[in-house]
Protein backbone atom coordinates (compact mmCIF):
# COMPACT_ATOMS: atom_id res chain seq x y z
CA UNK A 1 0.00 0.00 0.00
CA UNK A 2 1.62 3.21 -0.88
CA UNK A 3 2.33 5.54 2.09
CA UNK A 4 2.84 8.61 0.11
CA UNK A 5 3.13 12.30 2.25
CA UNK A 6 1.10 13.10 5.08
CA UNK A 7 -1.92 14.77 4.05
CA UNK A 8 -2.55 15.64 7.77
CA UNK A 9 -3.95 19.13 8.24
CA UNK A 10 -1.91 20.60 10.71
CA UNK A 11 -3.71 23.47 12.61
CA UNK A 12 -1.16 26.20 13.35
CA UNK A 13 -2.64 28.65 16.60
CA UNK A 14 -2.71 31.85 14.71
CA UNK A 15 -5.59 33.75 15.78
CA UNK A 16 -9.05 32.81 13.78
CA UNK A 17 -9.67 35.72 11.39
CA UNK A 18 -11.98 33.89 9.52
CA UNK A 19 -12.49 33.71 6.11
CA UNK A 20 -9.71 36.05 5.72
CA UNK A 21 -7.15 35.32 2.54
CA UNK A 22 -3.93 35.36 4.55
CA UNK A 23 -1.22 35.32 2.16
CA UNK A 24 -2.39 38.22 0.56
CA UNK A 25 -3.49 40.22 3.19
CA UNK A 26 -0.07 39.52 4.93
CA UNK A 27 1.85 40.31 1.98
CA UNK A 28 -0.43 43.70 1.04
CA UNK A 29 0.07 44.58 4.69
CA UNK A 30 3.96 43.92 4.63
CA UNK A 31 5.41 45.30 2.14
CA UNK A 32 3.19 48.50 2.50
CA UNK A 33 4.22 48.68 6.04
CA UNK A 34 7.69 48.81 4.58
CA UNK A 35 6.84 51.10 1.66
CA UNK A 36 6.04 54.34 4.44
CA UNK A 37 8.87 53.28 6.52
CA UNK A 38 10.89 53.51 3.42
CA UNK A 39 9.17 57.19 2.32
CA UNK A 40 9.51 58.35 5.84
CA UNK A 41 13.08 57.79 5.82
CA UNK A 42 13.54 59.13 2.50
CA UNK A 43 11.70 62.67 3.17
CA UNK A 44 13.96 62.52 6.85
CA UNK A 45 16.89 62.74 4.30
CA UNK A 46 15.54 65.01 2.19
CA UNK A 47 14.74 66.77 5.24
CA UNK A 48 18.30 66.89 6.84
CA UNK A 49 19.59 68.59 3.86
CA UNK A 50 17.07 70.99 2.49
CA UNK A 51 14.97 71.62 5.69
CA UNK A 52 16.16 75.00 6.19
CA UNK A 53 15.64 75.75 1.77
CA UNK A 54 12.59 77.21 0.81
CA UNK A 55 11.16 73.84 0.01
CA UNK A 56 11.79 72.71 3.71
CA UNK A 57 8.02 73.31 4.89
CA UNK A 58 6.69 71.68 1.86
CA UNK A 59 8.67 68.68 2.55
CA UNK A 60 8.34 69.05 6.45
CA UNK A 61 4.31 68.37 5.39
CA UNK A 62 4.51 65.56 3.06
CA UNK A 63 6.55 63.97 5.81
CA UNK A 64 4.13 64.22 8.37
CA UNK A 65 1.40 62.74 6.48
CA UNK A 66 3.83 59.70 5.92
CA UNK A 67 4.47 59.47 9.11
CA UNK A 68 0.48 59.41 9.82
CA UNK A 69 0.68 56.94 7.02
CA UNK A 70 3.12 54.26 9.32
CA UNK A 71 1.27 54.57 12.10
CA UNK A 72 -1.66 53.26 10.93
CA UNK A 73 -0.11 50.63 9.27
CA UNK A 74 2.10 49.89 12.51
CA UNK A 75 -1.49 49.40 13.89
CA UNK A 76 -3.06 47.08 11.02
CA UNK A 77 0.74 44.77 11.30
CA UNK A 78 -0.19 44.46 14.74
CA UNK A 79 -3.97 43.92 14.42
CA UNK A 80 -3.53 41.62 11.38
CA UNK A 81 -0.39 39.69 13.00
CA UNK A 82 1.52 40.18 9.95
CA UNK A 83 5.76 39.80 10.40
CA UNK A 84 7.48 42.83 9.24
CA UNK A 85 10.21 42.54 6.34
CA UNK A 86 13.44 41.88 7.90
CA UNK A 87 15.19 44.36 5.08
CA UNK A 88 13.78 46.73 7.36
CA UNK A 89 17.36 48.15 8.95
CA UNK A 90 18.27 47.89 5.32
CA UNK A 91 15.50 50.28 4.45
CA UNK A 92 16.26 52.57 7.02
CA UNK A 93 19.53 53.15 5.46
CA UNK A 94 18.76 53.07 1.72
CA UNK A 95 16.04 55.41 2.46
CA UNK A 96 17.79 57.79 4.27
CA UNK A 97 20.28 58.08 1.66
CA UNK A 98 18.53 58.10 -1.77
CA UNK A 99 16.73 60.71 0.18
CA UNK A 100 19.52 62.64 1.22
CA UNK A 101 21.52 62.39 -1.92
CA UNK A 102 19.11 63.49 -4.00
CA UNK A 103 18.45 66.61 -1.97
CA UNK A 104 22.16 67.08 -1.91
CA UNK A 105 21.80 67.28 -6.03
CA UNK A 106 19.36 70.08 -5.51
CA UNK A 107 16.08 70.83 -4.58
CA UNK A 108 14.65 70.19 -7.87
CA UNK A 109 16.39 66.53 -7.93
CA UNK A 110 15.07 65.72 -4.30
CA UNK A 111 11.31 66.73 -6.21
CA UNK A 112 12.11 64.87 -8.83
CA UNK A 113 12.97 62.10 -6.26
CA UNK A 114 9.38 62.72 -4.89
CA UNK A 115 7.57 62.12 -8.04
CA UNK A 116 9.40 59.27 -8.98
CA UNK A 117 8.61 57.66 -5.42
CA UNK A 118 5.02 58.47 -5.19
CA UNK A 119 4.21 57.44 -8.65
CA UNK A 120 5.61 54.06 -8.15
CA UNK A 121 3.53 54.20 -4.65
CA UNK A 122 0.71 55.25 -6.54
CA UNK A 123 0.22 52.25 -8.67
CA UNK A 124 1.34 49.76 -6.01
CA UNK A 125 -1.69 50.77 -4.17
CA UNK A 126 -3.46 50.95 -7.16
CA UNK A 127 -2.79 47.17 -8.12
CA UNK A 128 -3.82 46.23 -4.39
CA UNK A 129 -7.20 47.92 -4.73
CA UNK A 130 -7.44 45.87 -7.71
CA UNK A 131 -6.51 42.48 -5.80
CA UNK A 132 -8.38 43.19 -3.54
CA UNK A 133 -11.68 43.90 -5.21
CA UNK A 134 -11.40 41.10 -7.00
CA UNK A 135 -10.90 38.67 -3.41
CA UNK A 136 -13.97 40.12 -2.15
CA UNK A 137 -14.93 44.02 -1.43
CA UNK A 138 -17.23 43.39 1.51
CA UNK A 139 -14.62 41.53 3.64
CA UNK A 140 -11.62 43.68 2.85
CA UNK A 141 -13.66 46.81 3.60
CA UNK A 142 -11.72 48.71 5.78
CA UNK A 143 -8.68 47.60 4.39
CA UNK A 144 -9.65 48.92 0.82
CA UNK A 145 -10.74 52.55 2.36
CA UNK A 146 -7.28 52.81 3.98
CA UNK A 147 -5.40 52.24 0.97
CA UNK A 148 -7.71 54.17 -0.96
CA UNK A 149 -7.32 57.55 0.93
CA UNK A 150 -3.14 56.72 1.15
CA UNK A 151 -3.08 56.12 -2.68
CA UNK A 152 -4.66 59.76 -2.90
CA UNK A 153 -2.30 61.39 -0.80
CA UNK A 154 0.76 59.79 -2.32
CA UNK A 155 -1.11 61.06 -5.84
CA UNK A 156 -1.26 64.41 -4.08
CA UNK A 157 2.21 64.44 -2.89
CA UNK A 158 3.32 63.39 -6.69
CA UNK A 159 1.42 66.20 -7.83
CA UNK A 160 3.51 68.74 -5.39
CA UNK A 161 6.46 67.23 -6.74
CA UNK A 162 5.54 68.47 -10.07
CA UNK A 163 4.41 71.75 -9.12
CA UNK A 164 7.47 72.37 -7.54
CA UNK A 165 10.01 71.79 -10.80
CA UNK A 166 10.65 67.85 -10.28
CA UNK A 167 10.49 67.73 -14.23
CA UNK A 168 13.28 70.43 -14.77
CA UNK A 169 16.04 68.72 -13.28
CA UNK A 170 18.81 67.74 -15.80
CA UNK A 171 18.49 63.75 -16.46
CA UNK A 172 15.32 63.72 -15.05
CA UNK A 173 14.06 60.80 -16.94
CA UNK A 174 17.79 58.57 -16.07
CA UNK A 175 17.01 59.84 -12.42
CA UNK A 176 13.09 59.13 -12.20
CA UNK A 177 13.68 55.43 -14.49
CA UNK A 178 16.28 54.28 -11.59
CA UNK A 179 14.33 55.41 -8.97
CA UNK A 180 11.23 53.53 -10.22
CA UNK A 181 13.77 50.73 -11.01
CA UNK A 182 14.87 50.81 -7.64
CA UNK A 183 11.33 50.45 -5.91
CA UNK A 184 10.34 47.79 -8.09
CA UNK A 185 13.29 45.64 -6.45
CA UNK A 186 12.21 46.73 -3.19
CA UNK A 187 8.33 46.19 -3.59
CA UNK A 188 8.91 42.40 -4.92
CA UNK A 189 11.80 41.68 -2.01
CA UNK A 190 9.30 43.40 0.58
CA UNK A 191 6.93 40.89 -0.28
CA UNK A 192 8.46 37.97 0.48
CA UNK A 193 11.14 38.42 2.76
CA UNK B 1 -7.49 28.38 13.68
CA UNK B 2 -5.53 28.65 10.75
CA UNK B 3 -4.44 25.34 9.50
CA UNK B 4 -1.35 23.93 7.26
CA UNK B 5 -2.27 22.07 4.40
CA UNK B 6 -0.45 19.08 3.22
CA UNK B 7 -0.60 17.18 -0.10
CA UNK B 8 -3.62 14.70 -0.07
CA UNK B 9 -2.68 11.15 0.48
CA UNK B 10 -3.54 8.75 -2.16
CA UNK B 11 -4.64 5.78 -0.02
CA UNK B 12 -7.81 6.20 -0.04
CA UNK B 13 -8.03 2.39 -1.08
CA UNK B 14 -6.14 2.01 1.78
CA UNK B 15 -9.25 3.40 4.17
CA UNK B 16 -11.55 1.28 1.27
CA UNK B 17 -9.96 -1.96 2.24
CA UNK B 18 -9.72 -1.28 6.23
CA UNK B 19 -12.97 -0.37 6.36
CA UNK B 20 -14.13 -3.37 4.87
CA UNK B 21 -11.86 -5.29 7.06
CA UNK B 22 -13.02 -4.08 10.31
CA UNK B 23 -16.28 -5.34 12.41
CA UNK B 24 -18.11 -2.94 13.54
CA UNK B 25 -17.48 0.69 12.52
CA UNK B 26 -19.40 3.72 11.65
CA UNK B 27 -21.59 4.21 8.95
CA UNK B 28 -19.20 6.73 6.63
CA UNK B 29 -19.28 6.28 3.09
CA UNK B 30 -15.97 6.69 1.37
CA UNK B 31 -15.24 9.98 2.33
CA UNK B 32 -15.47 12.40 -1.41
CA UNK B 33 -14.46 15.39 0.59
CA UNK B 34 -10.56 14.97 -0.11
CA UNK B 35 -9.34 15.83 -3.72
CA UNK B 36 -9.64 12.70 -5.51
CA UNK B 37 -13.01 10.62 -6.18
CA UNK B 38 -14.02 7.43 -7.07
CA UNK B 39 -15.96 6.34 -9.61
CA UNK B 40 -16.57 3.46 -7.85
CA UNK B 41 -15.42 1.03 -5.28
CA UNK B 42 -12.90 -0.84 -5.22
CA UNK B 43 -13.86 -4.50 -6.34
CA UNK B 44 -14.97 -6.57 -3.05
CA UNK B 45 -16.02 -3.65 -1.51
CA UNK B 46 -19.58 -4.03 0.56
CA UNK B 47 -20.82 -1.27 2.43
CA UNK B 48 -21.77 -2.52 5.58
CA UNK B 49 -25.33 -0.49 6.24
CA UNK B 50 -26.82 1.24 3.81
CA UNK B 51 -24.54 3.68 1.19
CA UNK B 52 -25.18 7.41 2.31
CA UNK B 53 -24.12 9.96 -0.38
CA UNK B 54 -25.11 13.53 0.12
CA UNK B 55 -29.21 13.11 0.83
CA UNK B 56 -31.10 14.97 -1.30
CA UNK B 57 -32.32 18.28 0.82
CA UNK B 58 -35.41 17.56 0.14
CA UNK B 59 -36.17 16.18 3.82
CA UNK B 60 -35.44 20.16 4.58
CA UNK B 61 -32.30 18.60 7.48
CA UNK B 62 -29.83 19.74 5.56
CA UNK B 63 -27.55 19.66 8.40
CA UNK B 64 -27.52 15.46 8.99
CA UNK B 65 -25.76 15.22 6.07
CA UNK B 66 -22.27 16.56 6.86
CA UNK B 67 -22.37 14.86 10.60
CA UNK B 68 -22.34 11.79 8.87
CA UNK B 69 -19.47 12.59 6.45
CA UNK B 70 -15.99 11.84 7.94
CA UNK B 71 -13.19 13.21 5.56
CA UNK B 72 -9.68 11.49 5.14
CA UNK B 73 -8.38 13.95 7.37
CA UNK B 74 -10.54 13.34 10.02
CA UNK B 75 -10.14 9.67 10.20
CA UNK B 76 -6.11 10.05 10.27
CA UNK B 77 -6.72 12.57 12.99
CA UNK B 78 -8.81 10.36 15.02
CA UNK B 79 -6.02 7.69 14.59
CA UNK B 80 -3.41 9.57 15.72
CA UNK B 81 -5.03 10.70 18.51
CA UNK B 82 -5.83 6.92 19.66
CA UNK B 83 -2.37 6.02 19.05
CA UNK B 84 -0.71 8.74 21.42
CA UNK B 85 -1.68 6.53 24.33
CA UNK B 86 0.41 3.88 23.07
CA UNK B 87 3.70 5.92 22.27
CA UNK B 88 5.11 5.56 25.67
CA UNK B 89 5.33 1.76 24.99
CA UNK B 90 6.03 1.41 21.25
CA UNK B 91 7.64 4.63 20.65
CA UNK B 92 6.75 6.89 17.72
CA UNK B 93 6.09 4.20 15.58
CA UNK B 94 3.77 2.63 12.98
CA UNK B 95 2.98 -0.49 16.12
CA UNK B 96 1.48 2.57 18.41
CA UNK B 97 -0.31 3.97 14.89
CA UNK B 98 -1.73 0.09 14.67
CA UNK B 99 -2.58 -0.04 17.92
CA UNK B 100 -4.46 3.12 17.77
CA UNK B 101 -6.09 1.99 14.97
CA UNK B 102 -7.17 -1.03 16.58
CA UNK B 103 -9.07 0.83 19.61
CA UNK B 104 -11.14 2.77 16.82
CA UNK B 105 -12.47 -0.73 15.12
CA UNK B 106 -10.00 -0.73 12.58
CA UNK B 107 -7.18 -2.72 10.84
CA UNK B 108 -3.67 -2.29 11.96
CA UNK B 109 -3.23 -2.17 8.01
CA UNK B 110 -4.50 1.38 8.91
CA UNK B 111 -0.49 2.36 9.75
CA UNK B 112 0.20 1.96 6.26
CA UNK B 113 -1.40 5.29 5.68
CA UNK B 114 1.17 6.63 7.46
CA UNK B 115 5.16 6.73 6.91
CA UNK B 116 7.03 4.23 9.12
CA UNK B 117 9.16 6.68 10.96
CA UNK B 118 6.18 7.85 12.68
CA UNK B 119 6.65 11.32 11.14
CA UNK B 120 3.13 12.23 10.63
CA UNK B 121 2.41 11.15 14.83
CA UNK B 122 4.85 13.55 16.13
CA UNK B 123 3.75 16.29 13.81
CA UNK B 124 0.26 15.55 14.76
CA UNK B 125 1.31 15.55 18.41
CA UNK B 126 3.28 19.00 18.03
CA UNK B 127 0.60 20.39 16.55
CA UNK B 128 -1.90 19.24 19.41
CA UNK B 129 0.39 20.76 21.98
CA UNK B 130 0.11 24.35 20.38
CA UNK B 131 -3.34 24.09 19.77
CA UNK B 132 -3.92 23.38 23.53
CA UNK B 133 -1.31 25.97 24.29
CA UNK B 134 -2.90 28.83 22.54
CA UNK B 135 -5.91 27.85 24.14
CA UNK B 136 -4.80 28.40 27.36
CA UNK B 137 -3.33 31.35 26.27
CA UNK B 138 -6.51 32.78 25.08
CA UNK B 139 -8.19 31.87 28.61
CA UNK B 140 -5.63 33.67 30.23
CA UNK B 141 -5.91 36.44 28.18
CA UNK B 142 -10.08 36.50 28.59
CA UNK B 143 -9.31 36.29 32.40
CA UNK B 144 -6.97 39.01 32.89
CA UNK B 145 -9.23 40.93 30.75
CA UNK B 146 -12.29 40.54 32.46
CA UNK B 147 -10.15 41.56 35.50
CA UNK B 148 -10.37 38.50 37.17
CA UNK B 149 -6.67 38.12 37.40
CA UNK B 150 -3.21 39.84 37.38
CA UNK B 151 -1.70 40.82 34.08
CA UNK B 152 1.44 39.21 34.57
CA UNK B 153 4.90 40.76 33.98
CA UNK B 154 6.55 39.54 30.62
CA UNK B 155 9.05 37.58 32.50
CA UNK B 156 6.97 35.40 34.44
CA UNK B 157 4.55 35.24 31.57
CA UNK B 158 7.46 33.58 28.92
CA UNK B 159 8.31 31.32 31.75
CA UNK B 160 4.90 29.99 32.34
CA UNK B 161 3.99 29.96 29.17
CA UNK B 162 7.25 27.83 28.00
CA UNK B 163 6.70 25.80 31.03
CA UNK B 164 2.93 24.85 30.07
CA UNK B 165 3.77 23.88 26.63
CA UNK B 166 6.93 21.42 28.37
CA UNK B 167 4.60 20.16 30.39
CA UNK B 168 2.98 18.73 27.94
CA UNK B 169 5.98 16.18 26.76
CA UNK B 170 6.08 14.77 30.13
CA UNK B 171 4.14 11.73 29.42
CA UNK B 172 6.00 10.97 26.77
CA UNK B 173 9.40 12.26 27.82
CA UNK B 174 11.25 8.71 27.45
CA UNK B 175 10.69 8.97 23.86
CA UNK B 176 10.98 12.47 23.19
CA UNK B 177 14.43 12.11 21.80
CA UNK B 178 13.42 10.01 19.07
CA UNK B 179 10.58 12.21 18.02
CA UNK B 180 13.32 15.31 18.20
CA UNK B 181 15.42 13.40 15.94
CA UNK B 182 12.50 12.52 13.46
CA UNK B 183 11.55 15.79 13.14
CA UNK B 184 14.89 17.44 11.90
CA UNK B 185 14.80 15.10 9.34
CA UNK B 186 14.80 17.24 6.20
CA UNK B 187 11.74 16.02 4.94
CA UNK B 188 10.04 17.25 8.12
CA UNK B 189 11.99 20.58 8.63
CA UNK B 190 9.47 22.57 6.55
CA UNK B 191 6.22 21.53 8.92
CA UNK B 192 8.44 21.16 12.29
CA UNK B 193 9.63 24.82 11.80
CA UNK B 194 6.52 26.23 10.61
CA UNK B 195 4.98 24.63 13.88
CA UNK B 196 8.13 25.61 16.18
CA UNK B 197 7.71 29.19 14.66
CA UNK B 198 3.54 29.62 14.92
CA UNK B 199 3.79 28.77 18.46
CA UNK B 200 6.80 30.94 19.24
CA UNK B 201 4.85 33.42 17.33
CA UNK B 202 1.74 32.84 19.59
CA UNK B 203 3.46 33.26 22.66
CA UNK B 204 4.86 36.19 21.95
CA UNK B 205 1.55 37.63 21.09
CA UNK B 206 -0.55 36.55 23.75
CA UNK B 207 2.60 38.65 26.31
CA UNK B 208 1.45 41.28 24.54
CA UNK B 209 4.33 42.04 21.25
CA UNK B 210 3.89 44.64 19.05
CA UNK B 211 6.81 45.53 18.14
CA UNK B 212 6.58 46.15 14.30
CA UNK B 213 10.31 46.73 13.41
CA UNK B 214 13.29 44.74 13.49
CA UNK B 215 12.74 43.73 17.20
CA UNK B 216 10.17 41.30 15.98
CA UNK B 217 12.79 39.17 14.95
CA UNK B 218 15.36 39.36 17.86
CA UNK B 219 12.23 38.70 20.38
CA UNK B 220 11.26 35.76 18.63
CA UNK B 221 14.77 34.35 17.88
CA UNK B 222 15.43 34.23 21.28
CA UNK B 223 12.68 32.74 22.91
CA UNK B 224 13.22 30.03 20.05
CA UNK B 225 16.33 29.47 21.56
CA UNK B 226 15.44 29.19 25.13
CA UNK B 227 12.52 27.25 24.05
CA UNK B 228 14.90 24.87 22.19
CA UNK B 229 17.58 24.92 24.89
CA UNK B 230 15.22 24.11 27.56
CA UNK B 231 13.85 20.77 25.94
CA UNK B 232 16.95 19.54 25.50
CA UNK B 233 18.02 20.80 28.94
CA UNK B 234 14.55 19.24 29.77
CA UNK B 235 15.88 15.92 28.63
CA UNK B 236 18.51 15.27 30.73
CA UNK B 237 16.92 16.09 33.93
CA UNK B 238 16.22 13.43 36.57
CA UNK B 239 15.35 15.78 39.31
CA UNK B 240 12.32 14.94 40.80
CA UNK B 241 9.31 17.49 39.25
CA UNK B 242 11.63 18.64 36.53
CA UNK B 243 12.88 21.40 39.18
CA UNK B 244 16.01 21.91 37.36
CA UNK B 245 14.13 22.49 33.93
CA UNK B 246 12.46 24.97 35.88
CA UNK B 247 15.49 26.55 37.23
CA UNK B 248 17.44 26.54 33.95
CA UNK B 249 14.51 28.25 32.46
CA UNK B 250 13.99 31.05 35.04
CA UNK B 251 17.75 31.63 34.61
CA UNK B 252 17.24 31.73 30.83
CA UNK B 253 14.55 34.57 30.85
CA UNK B 254 16.13 36.35 33.38
CA UNK B 255 19.27 36.35 30.82
CA UNK B 256 16.94 37.96 28.42
CA UNK B 257 15.28 40.58 30.11
CA UNK B 258 18.89 41.75 31.31
CA UNK B 259 20.36 41.68 27.62
CA UNK B 260 17.25 43.71 26.58
CA UNK B 261 17.73 46.22 29.48
CA UNK B 262 21.61 46.13 28.78
CA UNK B 263 20.59 46.94 24.81
CA UNK B 264 18.49 49.82 25.61
CA UNK B 265 20.51 51.55 28.06
CA UNK B 266 23.77 51.10 25.62
CA UNK B 267 21.28 53.01 23.00
CA UNK B 268 20.50 55.78 25.16
CA UNK B 269 23.41 56.31 26.56
CA UNK B 270 25.17 56.19 22.52
CA UNK B 271 22.33 59.27 21.52
CA UNK B 272 23.17 61.02 24.59
CA UNK B 273 27.28 60.74 24.04
CA UNK B 274 25.99 61.85 20.77
CA UNK B 275 24.64 64.88 21.42
CA UNK B 276 27.37 66.27 23.98
CA UNK B 277 30.10 65.77 21.00
CA UNK B 278 27.53 67.83 18.75
CA UNK B 279 26.96 70.28 21.28
CA UNK B 280 30.77 70.39 22.08
CA UNK B 281 30.98 71.23 18.04
CA UNK B 282 28.74 73.63 17.98
CA UNK B 283 29.89 75.55 20.92
CA UNK B 284 33.66 75.09 19.63
CA UNK B 285 32.64 76.53 16.30
CA UNK B 286 30.60 79.36 17.75
CA UNK B 287 33.64 80.21 20.42
CA UNK B 288 35.76 80.43 16.45
CA UNK B 289 33.60 82.55 15.06
CA UNK B 290 33.35 85.40 18.30
CA UNK B 291 36.67 84.51 17.89
CA UNK B 292 37.18 85.50 14.46
CA UNK B 293 35.08 88.40 14.41
CA UNK B 294 36.68 90.21 16.75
Amino acid sequence: LPAGGASLRLCSSRAAQEGINRPVIDRIIRVDHAGEYGANRIYAGQMAVLGRSSVGPIIQQMWNQEKDHLKKFNELMVAYRVRPTVLLPFWNIAGFVLGAGSALLGKKSAMACTVAVEESISEHYNNQIRTLIEEDPEKYKELLQVIKQFRDDEQEHHDIGLEHDAEATPAYSVLKTAIQLGCKAAIFLSERI
Amino acid sequence: VRCQHYPPLRALQASAVLRRASDEHKKEPLASSSQQHFDSPPAGYQPEQEPQGPRPSYTGQGGQESEDYESEEQLQHRILTAALEFVPEHGWTAEAIAEGAKTLGLSVAAAGMFHSDGSELILHFVSECNAKLSELLEKEQKLVQLGEAEKKPIDKFLRDAVEARLRMLIPYIEKWPQALSVLLLPRNIPSSLSLLTSMIDDIWHYAGDQSTDFNWYTRRAVLTGIYNTTELVMMQDSSPGFEDTWRFLENRVADAMTMSNTASQVQSTGEAVVQGLMGAAVTVSNAETSRAVR
